[in-house]
């Protein structure tokens, strides 16, 4: 092996060939020579920051030695934006012999206790985000003669231009637009943005904000706010002085693979089962053998959409045996009496419901029992529950279970999250804005413009494959995407404004439901935006200005500055300032709020809701019949990317842990109903439905209800990058649209399919 | 010396492969392509496998990290005809990539599949650490740095020679410098593999398993645990608790 002196660990950017080769005794000698001048070097070009990165308080030079002669840790607090929990993360910094700066490594902050200062797989990813071959340098604009479509090119179908005359094109169409006529898209974005984001909707005058969330999140908020009036309960399931959920029923929830909050879930799921005294049993009933049916202590497989049914049967034994909370019911409960008469009504027995979600009388009978008996409880309704047209009534449905166990703001129950007092933003003549996809998909056909900020719409709503109603309506729009990196929406953009990372960005984030208590957290650049990119908080304050409306974001007395450049700090320094103070903020990373108060009961009376609630019984049974039989169902696996790419190697190598399989998604199918179809495992299959079909790969398994089909979300990109594209298929584009009516989310889960080898 | 070991508690993992990306960023182990995923040549220092049994529905899946087992008597170690892997004395099988000649026999010795051959030239990528290895010329633990095991080239790999997991042994050498020099820091404690850092289970644990009282030899000493593939006399020092 041929060696030259930059292979030397620690020496500058080392190359590991350039053709000249030496022997191994000439190599030690040079070797050598090249360490000690090397040595000389480091100790008089140390690279230092400047004091205005404002970590004035850490060491900042990550080859900088302590006094073991050990690289000293630099590590920045801020959080992490892979997924809604946005956890708090310390990022490890070092600069290298060059001067290079460098972010290798991402770790929890010990300070959130949220999650026990643990952060879950996505974060880690973090790197591959920042450092995306695919991210945007420049402004680009469409070219004149190019057609919108899925046929993307960056290089050859975009030009660069400048910031400024970026922002005054994009400003001038707002302008020229009514505002009825603009369509604000958010993905997921950091929560000071997400206000940002908020503001300048109603500076704009527009109602049609669409938050990409509601997508899989509307039906079961609405079905708990039907109860509460609130929106902000949350599982709590271990309270902070130990207090533990006895047991869980996961109504098609992925706990431990995609429900929010998932590093709180993973890290409570471990205190659960080990570390207190009593440890909590988990019944699953799912349609898939899914991480967290694998990890329960028992699996019930179901049919899919029967959950809300199933919730019924088992408040029906638990209200027909006397085994609910009576003190509770008594006194912090309205509507019971109609909801009793409901639940005990014969099509909700266990006998009944049986056939309908495929779990026999007796089972349903003792998960009951012992649900109700061993306090506190909690039913946890997946997203599969709730993304059906009666999905509203099936999380109210299961929610009740909660009310029924006494399981309400209770420790280890259901608590009702509190968010940090953070200083107001001005009160706008518009004030109210936010629609339903309901709405927007009803409406979006006379949109004139959008804007999206990192939105994921293409590959997240139904029918939105190639030719299909969303692909024309994109086409058809003057569309905006501000976003850091390539992804399918910037592929149908007339202009793409480049936006930074969340690791190079400012801001705030609020802990989601889950905790009970408030917990905010910091989002402060561990190194400098690349390129052109800018902070999103910076574009939207530069187009808000160029309206008119820079006034619309902090009030005159907050002390911002309109200086456009230190705007996202000021402005998250500005928010954040009733609580701490914002040099302590950048140090520690994160503030708690005061302790929960339990049995406060915020909502007033919790209200049993029956109107309607039969309709979960209309349960569609997988039939055998051609041309569509099966039924799809899609999951999100926990190292999809929730940002709107997937461009990122470590997660697609590691994509499906169950099949220890990457690089992929696949078409799931359990035995017998491959067997009938004729199909083997690692078959090519087409996927077809009344709305367009996918091509994928099989994968026969033991763990899944037969007559279903399963697919991972988060694959079939067609234009993120090398390492997402031509990857997988994307189950959404054989999704027929259809609406939860209550709450107007899509339902993405009862399309029904066809399978055939390709 | 030490004997060093880790404890993964089967009940609370959830397979969420948090292990295998921080093992990953940590020691800039290479990621994989789709063709090199589809013919097994893309690296793992650490993997978390899934197996299932049972027919439907009555269907089991044990979802098991798999780190090197650092086994007590490594066959690997055994096979190596050039010595490029040796057990330290502190129990850790480490794999010297100068002496390797390629020749995957270890590979093909290890019961677990705990080892990866370097099929590739390694891209650079910006988020690599250039801050690894220790580059220590201190003894530390016995051992001779540069001396006796040579410097490690961690930022940047060999193509055609053979890796594998080092219990994240670049952190206990540090550790143990430290601790030399006066710092309160344990070793299991404040200092753990990348692996065990990153669970957000805590399903993880590392220490000494010569010291009663390390946390490892607690767990082993309250639960049924489970050594893989034991009938093969490999004694691993990567240890299981069932579920």
């Amino acid at each position: 092996m041929n060696e030259t002196a930059a292979d030397k660990p620690n020496s500058p950017e080392p190359k590991r060939s350039n053709g000249f080769k030496i022997s191994r005794r000439a190599f030690l000698g040079v070797s050598g020579a090249a360490a000690a001048v090397l040595a000389v070097v480091l100790a008089l070009k140390r690279p230092k920051f400047g004091p205005d990165q404002g970590f004035e308080t850490q060491e900042t030079n990550g080859l900088a030695r302590d006094e073991n002669g050990l690289p000293a840790e630099v590590l920045i607090p801020t959080s992490c934006l892979n997924c809604p929990t946005r956890c708090a993360v310390r990022v490890r910094r070092v600069e290298t012999t060059l001067g290079k700066t460098k972010v290798v490594r991402i770790f929890g902050n010990p300070a959130s206790t949220y999650s026990d200062g643990r952060c879950c797989s996505r974060s880690h990813v973090g790197l591959q985000v920042l450092y995306n071959a695919g991210r945007f340098s420049m402004p680009l604009r469409r070219r004149a003669d190019v057609e919108k479509g899925r046929a993307v090119s960056y290089e050859n179908d975009f030009e660069e231009i400048g910031w400024d005359e970026a922002l005054q094109e994009v400003a001038g169409h707002i302008q020229g637009t009514t505002p009825d006529r603009l369509l604000i898209l958010e993905g997921l974005n950091t929560t000071s943005n997400e206000d940002l984001i908020h503001q300048f909707a109603l500076a704009c005058g527009t109602p049609n904000l669409f938050k990409e969330e509601g997508l899989e999140t509307d039906a079961d908020r609405r079905g708990k706010m039907l109860a509460d009036g609130l929106g902000n309960s949350g599982y709590e399931l271990v309270s902070e002085d130990g207090t533990s959920a006895k047991y869980i029923i996961s109504f098609s929830s992925g706990i431990v693979e995609s429900e929010r909050p998932l590093a709180r879930n993973l890290r409570l799921w471990g205190k659960m089962r080990r570390e207190l005294p009593n440890r909590t049993k988990v019944v699953s009933f799912d349609p898939r053998h899914s991480v967290t049916a694998s990890r329960a202590d028992e699996w019930h497989p179901i049919n899919p959409g029967s959950e809300g049914a199933l919730a019924m049967a088992i408040a029906h034994v638990i209200i027909a045996e006397g085994l609910y909370d009576a003190d509770f019911i008594a006194n912090h409960a309205e509507g019971f009496e109609a909801f009793r008469t409901v639940a005990l009504a014969h099509q909700f027995s266990p006998e009944s419901v049986s056939e309908a979600c495929g779990v026999d009388a007796e089972t349903i009978t003792k998960v009951a029992r012992e649900f109700a008996q061993a306090r506190p409880a909690v039913a946890w309704s997946g997203e599969a529950a709730t993304g059906w047209a009666y999905g509203t009534f099936a999380s109210h449905a299961i929610y009740c279970l909660n009310a029924l166990a006494g399981s309400i703001d209770v420790p280890g129950g259901i608590v009702y999250q509190q968010y940090p007092p953070y200083a107001p933003m001005p009160a706008l003549p518009v004030s109210q804005t936010g629609i339903t996809y309901y709405d927007m998909d009803q409406a979006a056909g006379g949109m004139a413009t959008a804007i999206g900020f990192n939105s994921n719409l293409i590959m997240s709503v139904p029918e939105s494959g190639e030719g299909a109603k969303w692909d024309q309506r994109l086409k058809d729009l003057y569309y905006v995407h501000v976003g850091p990196a390539r992804s399918e929406m910037a592929a149908y953009a007339d202009i793409i404004l480049p936006t930074c990372t969340y690791l190079e960005d400012w801001g705030y984030e609020s802990a989601i439901p889950g905790s009970g208590y408030a917990e905010a957290r910091i989002k402060q650049p561990v190194i400098d935006p690349r390129d052109e990119s800018r902070p999103p908080a910076r574009v939207i304050f530069d187009i808000a200005t160029l309206l008119g409306q820079a006034a619309a974001f902090v009030p005159p007395s907050s002390g911002v500055t309109g200086d456009s450049q230190s705007f996202p700090e000021q402005f998250a320094a500005y928010r954040t300032s009733p609580f701490i103070a914002w040099d302590d903020f950048k140090r520690v990373g994160v503030w708690k709020g005061g302790a929960y108060s339990y049995r406060s009961y915020a909502f007033g009376n919790f209200r049993f809701h029956s109107e309607g609630l039969e309709r979960v019984r209309n349960v569609d049974l997988p039939r055998e019949e051609a041309p569509y039989g099966l039924e799809l169902a899609i999951y999100r696996p926990v190292l999809e990317i929730r940002g709107g790419s997937q461009n990122f190697p470590w997660a697609q190598e590691m994509y499906l842990v169950m099949h220890g399989r990457g690089w992929k998604n696949l078409v799931e199918l359990n035995r017998e109903t491959a067997h009938r179809l004729g199909i083997g495992e690692g078959d090519e299959v087409i996927v077809e439905s009344a709305f367009g079909e996918i091509e994928g790969e099989a994968a026969v398994i033991e763990g899944m209800r037969p007559g279903v089909v399963a697919i991972a979300t988060g694959q079939g990109h067609f234009a993120s990058g090398e390492f997402a594209d031509d990857i997988g298929c994307n189950p959404m584009e054989v999704m027929g649209t259809e609406y939860d009516e209550e709450s107007g989310q899509p339902t993405l889960f009862s399309t029904r399919v066809g399978i055939r080898k390709a | 010396m030490a004997n060093w070991g880790m404890v993964i508690d089967l009940d609370k993992c959830v397979g969420c492969q948090a292990c295998s990306l921080a093992c990953k960023a940590e020691n800039n182990v290479p990621h994989g392509t789709p063709y090199e995923h589809d013919r097994h040549h893309d690296m793992y220092w650490h993997k978390v496998i899934a197996a299932h049994e049972g027919e439907y529905p009555a269907v089991n899946t044990q979802i098991i990290p798999m780190p090197c087992m650092h086994c007590s008597s490594p066959p690997c170690v055994n096979v190596c005809p050039s010595k490029a892997t040796f057990k330290r004395g502190d129990g850790i099988v480490v794999q010297n990539f100068r002496r390797c000649l390629g020749c995957r026999y270890c590979i093909v010795a290890c019961p677990y599949g705990a080892r990866n051959f370097n099929f590739k030239d390694q891209q650079d990528e910006e988020y690599q650490r250039p801050d690894l290895p220790p580059d220590l010329a201190a003894e530390v633990g016995g051992l001779k740095y540069g001396a006796e095991i040579g410097p490690w080239p961690y930022p940047h790999r060999t193509r055609g020679v053979v890796e594998k997991c080092t219990y994240c042994f670049h952190r206990i050498d540090e550790a143990l410098l430290r601790i030399e020099n006066g710092a309160d820091i344990k070793i299991g404690v404040d200092v753990v593999p990348a692996c065990v850092e990153a669970c957000p289970t805590e399903a993880r644990f590392f220490g000494d398993l010569d010291d009663p009282e390390s946390t490892v030899s607690r767990l082993l000493a309250s639960r049924t645990y489970i050594k893989l593939r034991e009938d093969m006399l490999t004694n691993p020092k990567t240890i299981y608790l069932p579920r």
